[in-house]
C-alpha cells in the first residue's frame, strides 16, 4: 500500500472512532464492559463462543454493535488455563449472582533436597568436557602441591601409579600428552562416565594409603571414608507416604483427607474465610488447626497460587440448594522442619500423606486437581 | 601450514629447558610477556636486556647480595618452576581435529545446544504456567464477593499488600539450604518442635 493511501485510511478511522465513540479505552471497548450490566459477580465464561482471531478482526471494524450485544465479556487472556469448572455452568450465573463461601487453602510443600538425576546425556557430555579440558591446560605438577617425600606425596605416587598416570581421578584411563593423545573417546557401553562409578572412584581416592610415618598400609589396617548416603531412602523402599524424607529430588505436597469410608475425599487443608479475617490468616489458622504447630514453615506470599470453584447443586426447584457453591484459594507454603500432626484437628481430618505430583495426580479428584495443577513446579 | 605447526610444537616441547633462555633478538617482544617473576629467572643473564638499565640492574643486586651468591628459597624455586609449566610456550596448542572427528564434536555441541534449549523452555513454559495460575485465581478473587458483609474485591486488595512481606526475617534462612548429590545422614527433622 502505498503512503498516502494509508495515511488518508489512517486519519478516516481516527476520525471515525472519534466521533461515534465514547472516551473509553481500547480493551475496555473490545471487552464490551460498557454494554454490560455491572451485577454479575463474575465474567460469563464465552470459551465456545468465543470467536477466532479472523472475525474478531472483523468485528473490530464492521460490526462491533452486534458483537457487543452478542458476548457481554471476554475471558481473560489466561484462555485454556482457567479451570474448566467455571466454563460448565453459566445457568447459575448469568440470571442471579451466586452467593460463594470463600475458603482460604494452603497447599503446603516440602522442597526437593536432592539435585535431579543427570541425564546419561549430561553425564557423557561431561567427560567429553573434561577430556577436552585434559587436552588443553597445562600438565599437572604434583611438586607443586605436594612436598617431596612427606606422606601426603607418598601416598600420591601410590594413587597415580594406580591410575595409569592419569593426574584426574574421574575421567578414566586417559593420557592427553602421550602417543594416543587422540583417542579422547570412550567407547559406546562404558562406564566411565557414569556418576555412581565416579562417586566409587572419589570414594577410594579419599582413602589415606600411608601412615604418618610415611609407611604404607596394609589393605585391612586402612581407616575407611565415610561413603554419601543413598539418594533413594528407606521410607523410599518402603513407599511410606507419611515420611518426609522420600522422593527426595521430588517436591512433596501434604494432602489431608476429610470424613470416613466412603464420603472420605482427599484435598489440601483448606477452611471458611471469617469477615474479619483475611486469606493469609485464615490459611496460618487453619494450618495450625487441622495439622498441629509442630512445623517449621513459610508462606511464600500472600497472593493466591491456584483456586477452585465448586458450583452449588441447585435443586429441581431452582431455590433449594443441597449443596452451597464455594471457592477455595490456595496459597503455597514451604515445610521446612518438623511433621504434620492431625491429632485434635477441628475439621474432622482422618488422614495425611505427603505425596508427589504424579501421586497426587491418582489421589485427587480429577476436578479438583485440574484447578490446582497449575501451580506445580517441573519436579 | 599445519605441519611448520606440528614441528614448530615440538621443538618447543623439546628444546624448552626453563633454565637456559633461547638468546633472542627481539628482546622488546619479549618484554611485553614476561611477568616478574619470569624477568627473576633472567637474572644470570641479565644483560641480554641490553642496554645501560641492564647493567644497573646486576650492579645494584650483586652489591645486595654481597658474598650469598646465587641462593635462593626452594619455595622460590619450585613456584618458578611452576610458572615456567604455566608459560605460554608450555601451554598445549588448540585443538586439532580430523574431519571426521570434528564433525562428531560439532554434533555433540550442537546435540547440547539443543538440550539446553529444551531444558531452558520447560522452565519458561513452567513459569507461564504458574503466573497463569495465579492470574486466574486473582482475577476470581477480584470478582468475587469477600467473606461474609465485606464489598467485592477486598480480598484480592489485602492480598496485594506487601506489607510485612520482605524485610528483615521476610524470608527464613532454613530456605537457603542448597540442594545436594546425596542426602545428609538424617535427611529430615520429623521431631522439630515449636
Amino acid at each position: 500500500m502505498p503512503a498516502p493511501s494509508r495515511g488518508r485510511s489512517a486519519v478516516s478511522a481516527l476520525l471515525k472512532t472519534s466521533t461515534r465513540r465514547a472516551q473509553v479505552c481500547s480493551q475496555c471497548r473490545s471487552n464490551g464492559i460498557t454494554n454490560t450490566s455491572s451485577t454479575t459477580a463474575r465474567p460469563t465464561p464465552s470459551h465456545r463462543t468465543q470467536p477466532s482471531p479472523l472475525s474478531a478482526a472483523r468485528r473490530f471494524y464492521s460490526s462491533e454493535a452486534a458483537a457487543a450485544a452478542a458476548t457481554s465479556t471476554q475471558p481473560p487472556p489466561s484462555g485454556q488455563q482457567q479451570p474448566p469448572t467455571e466454563t460448565d455452568s453459566p445457568a447459575t450465573t448469568t440470571t442471579t449472582t451466586t452467593r460463594y463461601r470463600i475458603k482460604s487453602g494452603i497447599i503446603l510443600t516440602r522442597p526437593p533436597l536432592l539435585t535431579r538425576t543427570l541425564t546419561p546425556f549430561e553425564s557423557s557430555f561431561f567427560l567429553y568436557q573434561k577430556r577436552l579440558n585434559e587436552r588443553l591446560s597445562a600438565p599437572f605438577r604434583s611438586s607443586f602441591y605436594f612436598k617431596t617425600d612427606t606422606a601426603a606425596d607418598l601416598d600420591w605416587r601410590i594413587k597415580l601409579k594406580e591410575r595409569h598416570g592419569v593426574p584426574a581421578k574421574d575421567i578414566g584411563r586417559y593420557n592427553p600428552r602421550g602417543r594416543m593423545g587422540w583417542n579422547d573417546e570412550v567407547l559406546v557401553g562404558s562406564r566411565t562416565s557414569d556418576p555412581a562409578e565416579v562417586a566409587e572412584r572419589l570414594v577410594l581416592d579419599a582413602e589415606m594409603r600411608v601412615s604418618e610415618d610415611g609407611e604404607e598400609i596394609a589393605e585391612d589396617e586402612r581407616v575407611p571414608v565415610e561413603r554419601p548416603l543413598p539418594r533413594r531412602t528407606e521410607a523410599d523402599e518402603k513407599n511410606d507416604v507419611r515420611r518426609l524424607d522420600r522422593a527426595l529430588d521430588k517436591t512433596l505436597y501434604l494432602v489431608v483427607r476429610r470424613g470416613e469410608g466412603e464420603n472420605a475425599t482427599w484435598g489440601f487443608p483448606s477452611g471458611d474465610v471469617p469477615t474479619h479475617e483475611n486469606l493469609h490468616e485464615t490459611a496460618l489458622r487453619v494450618l495450625a488447626e487441622s495439622a498441629g504447630v509442630n512445623m517449621n514453615t513459610w508462606f511464600v506470599g500472600r497472593v493466591p497460587v491456584a483456586h477452585h470453584v465448586s458450583d452449588p447443586v441447585v435443586g429441581p426447584d431452582g431455590t433449594e440448594t443441597p449443596r452451597s457453591g464455594e471457592k477455595v484459594f490456595f496459597l503455597k507454603g514451604r515445610i521446612m522442619a518438623g511433621q504434620a500432626d492431625l491429632k485434635g484437628n477441628r475439621h474432622g481430618l482422618t488422614d495425611f500423606k505427603w505425596l508427589t505430583q504424579d501421586e497426587l495426580r491418582a489421589e485427587l479428584p480429577a476436578d479438583y486437581f485440574r484447578s490446582v495443577r497449575n501451580m506445580f513446579a517441573d519436579r | 601450514m599445519s605441519l611448520t605447526l606440528n614441528i614448530r610444537g615440538l621443538a618447543t616441547r623439546l628444546f624448552a629447558r626453563p633454565r637456559l633462555p633461547t638468546p633472542t633478538t627481539t628482546t622488546t617482544a619479549r618484554f611485553t610477556t614476561l611477568t616478574p617473576v619470569m624477568m627473576a629467572r633472567f637474572d644470570s643473564s641479565a644483560n641480554t636486556f641490553g642496554g645501560k638499565a641492564g647493567l644497573a640492574a646486576k650492579q645494584k643486586r650483586t652489591a645486595k647480595k654481597g658474598s650469598k651468591g646465587e641462593q635462593r628459597d626452594p619455595k622460590m624455586i619450585n613456584m618458578l618452576k611452576h610458572f615456567a609449566i604455566l608459560s605460554p610456550r608450555r601451554i598445549p596448542p588448540p585443538l586439532r581435529m580430523a574431519r571426521n572427528r570434528h564433525l562428531r564434536h560439532w554434533t555433540i555441541h550442537r546435540a547440547w545446544l539443543l538440550f539446553r534449549r529444551r531444558e531452558r523452555e520447560g522452565r519458561e513454559r513452567t513459569l507461564m504456567r504458574q503466573y497463569q495460575g495465579m492470574y486466574a485465581a486473582c482475577e476470581a478473587l477480584r470478582l468475587s464477593d469477600g467473606p461474609g458483609t465485606r464489598e467485592t474485591g477486598y480480598l484480592y486488595r489485602v492480598a496485594m499488600e506487601k506489607k510485612g512481606v520482605y524485610g528483615h526475617h521476610g524470608v527464613p534462612i532454613e530456605y537457603a539450604r542448597p540442594q545436594t548429590e546425596t542426602p545428609a545422614r538424617t535427611p529430615w527433622n520429623h521431631d522439630w518442635k515449636l
